[in-house]
């Protein structure tokens, strides 16, 4: 009998607290898809004094050493303010041997599940299911940048939601993600990357192109629908009953928003700062 | 069957560009990826060097009088390749293409019929695209998408039929696209818009069929998807022949058939490269 279940990543920065946002997205996950859900973390001391309650919703607490290696990134909320924070998401790859799992599913802990669709992946038999298409809630925007890694290069894929089954196959993406990570400088200049900072939607990129054998293989299938997400300029206001509701940042109105709102929808919240405000219990405005 | 089958390519030098060399280049791409059918005719009145005659099966004259003479492009022989193929069934290719995968199961599914165009086209990126750019009479008159550069036919009544029409056309261009592509009027002779014009005379519109798996790599810069388009697709993404045969271009395999476009894409070292893959170094 195969175990199924989720993995979340959650390494907290001086502002951003993940194991908060972990927590909420396993709620959703055990409330959607009826799965167990782990938590791979370097902050499970914390973790345990802060939420000693709602910790309990996981079935496993993984520890990893925290890691003095990590990115700067620029972190907006809404488009009138932003902070440069650390960005700590370089263990992606060593998922494949902490899972306690044989099938995975991986999110970020700012991907909020709000519908089953997941299940009809989680039953499906492909080894290694991720999503390559994605739908940008603002119409303006659009998600030409996203088609590809660079107008040049190879198709893109998203490493904030994937499934996985333990098989040799698999096994041997994520030590290709592994060894892309530790030689980013030379794989970034081989496939035209222009930001230096690594990135694991491109290191996965680049690993399914290897595993297809550089052209349009089958390694990877992708996800059912497509991922919907927000920018980190637009901002949550509220999760309620299957309903999201957002705000949405206007083209060339700075700081004005037009409000926006799903059903049954799972989407990527990228504005971590308003996720966080709205899950301790007020808008996310 | 397999011996009445085979590619014919057309070749005929001019001033700057040494087709013969193309079409040898293509001849061994199709010597070291084909399974079955590894035939090529090539077409020419110009001399061919002593070391590429082996790589064809036939060298054929161009059949009639030189109708290219005084043009640069001597795209007005090309409507007598169905005349010059020794073949039962051919498959036409342009010189500056190379085949890079097997393609036996295109000749299962075009056994079926008498005449099949390619109409489909990817960039490198093998992301299927519709070539607006350089057909804007195509689209202005609703003509089909056809591409002369890789077709198919049987010797029978139907193609005979058409080929006539092409000859009437080809000869005629001017008055024929007048009448038939008149909007977005091209004042210059093109296979691709000849074929079209021909296929629109002689009511053979089933001759572009979506089901068909004729399709090629064009690397055409404008289509490959660049918010500027280079004037050579070789300043902007690398290429190498690894030692298995598979083309890689901007990381990417190209599958099936690669059109290069360029003419300076042929160098030494990468002749050198296909002849030693088809000597099995």
């Amino acid at each position: 009998m195969k175990t199924v279940g989720a993995v979340i990543f959650a390494q907290n920065n001086s502002s951003v607290d993940y194991i908060k946002l972990a927590i909420f997205a396993a709620k959703q996950i055990k409330h959607f898809l009826n799965i167990p859900v782990s938590i791979i973390t370097d902050s499970a001391d914390w973790m345990l004094t802060a939420y000693p309650k709602e910790s309990t919703i996981f079935d496993q607490i993984i520890k990893i050493e925290s890691t003095s290696t990590y990115n700067q990134k620029r972190f907006n909320d809404g488009t009138l303010s932003s902070k440069f924070l650390e960005w700590k998401n370089l263990d992606r790859n060593s998922v494949y041997d902490l899972t306690p799992y044989d099938k995975t599913l991986v999110i970020d802990s700012d991907y909020i599940i709000n519908s089953s669709i997941l299940q009809n992946a989680i039953n499906s038999d492909h080894n290694f299911q991720i999503y390559k298409d994605c739908f940008s809630l603002s119409s303006w925007r659009g998600t030409a940048e996203f088609k590809n890694i660079n107008q040049y290069s190879i198709p893109f894929y998203w490493a904030t939601t994937f499934i996985f089954e333990k098989t040799v196959d698999v096994k041997s993406f994520f030590t290709l993600v592994d060894h892309i990570k530790h030689n980013w400088q030379y794989f970034r200049t081989l496939y035209s990357i222009e930001v230096p900072t690594f990135r694991n939607d491109f290191a996965f990129s680049i690993a399914i192109h290897i595993m297809n054998e550089k052209t349009s293989g089958m390694f990877a299938q992708e996800l059912p629908g497509k991922m919907f997400y927000i920018s980190d300029r637009d901002l949550l206001i509220s999760i309620e009953d299957k309903k999201m509701k957002f705000l949405i940042e206007k083209e060339n109105y700075l700081g004005e928003y037009t409000a926006a709102s799903v059903q049954d929808t799972d989407v990527h919240i990228m504005n971590k700062l308003s996720l966080s405000r709205f899950i301790d219990g007020g808008l996310g405005v | 069957m397999s011996n009445n089958k085979g590619f014919v390519v057309f070749a005929q030098n001019n001033a700057t560009v040494d087709y013969i060399k193309q079409a040898y280049a293509l001849a061994l791409s199709i010597k070291n990826s084909q399974k079955e059918i590894t035939k090529i005719s090539l077409v020419t009145n110009d001399k061919v060097p002593k070391k590429y005659k082996s790589a064809f099966d036939k060298i054929i004259p161009i059949p009639w009088n030189d109708d290219a003479k005084e043009t640069e492009w001597k795209i007005e022989n090309r409507w007598k390749l169905y005349h010059a193929s020794p073949y039962y069934e051919t498959i036409v290719l342009d010189a500056d293409m190379l085949l890079l995968e097997d393609i036996s199961a295109w000749w299962e599914y075009c056994s079926n019929f008498n005449i099949r165009f390619c109409s489909k086209i990817t960039n490198y990126k093998l992301e299927n695209v519709i070539d607006t750019i350089h057909r804007k009479s195509f689209v202005a008159n609703n003509l089909p998408n056809v591409y002369h550069a890789l077709h198919y036919f049987k010797k029978s009544d139907e193609a005979d039929n058409f080929y006539k029409v092409l000859a009437y056309v080809v000869n005629n261009w001017a008055f024929c696209y007048g009448k038939v592509a008149p909007n977005e009027y091209q004042n210059w002779l093109s296979m691709d818009l000849s074929c079209a014009v021909a296929i629109e005379l002689s009511g053979m519109q089933e001759l572009v069929d979506v089901n068909s798996p004729l399709q090629f790599t064009h690397m055409k810069p404008p289509i490959q998807g660049w918010s500027v388009s280079p004037e050579s697709w070789q300043d902007i993404v690398p290429h190498y022949l690894t030692s298995t045969g598979k083309l890689i271009v901007g990381n990417i395999a190209q599958d099936k058939i690669f059109h290069y476009v360029e003419k300076n894409f042929i160098t030494d070292n990468l002749l050198r490269e296909l002849e030693d893959l088809t000597n099995g170094k």
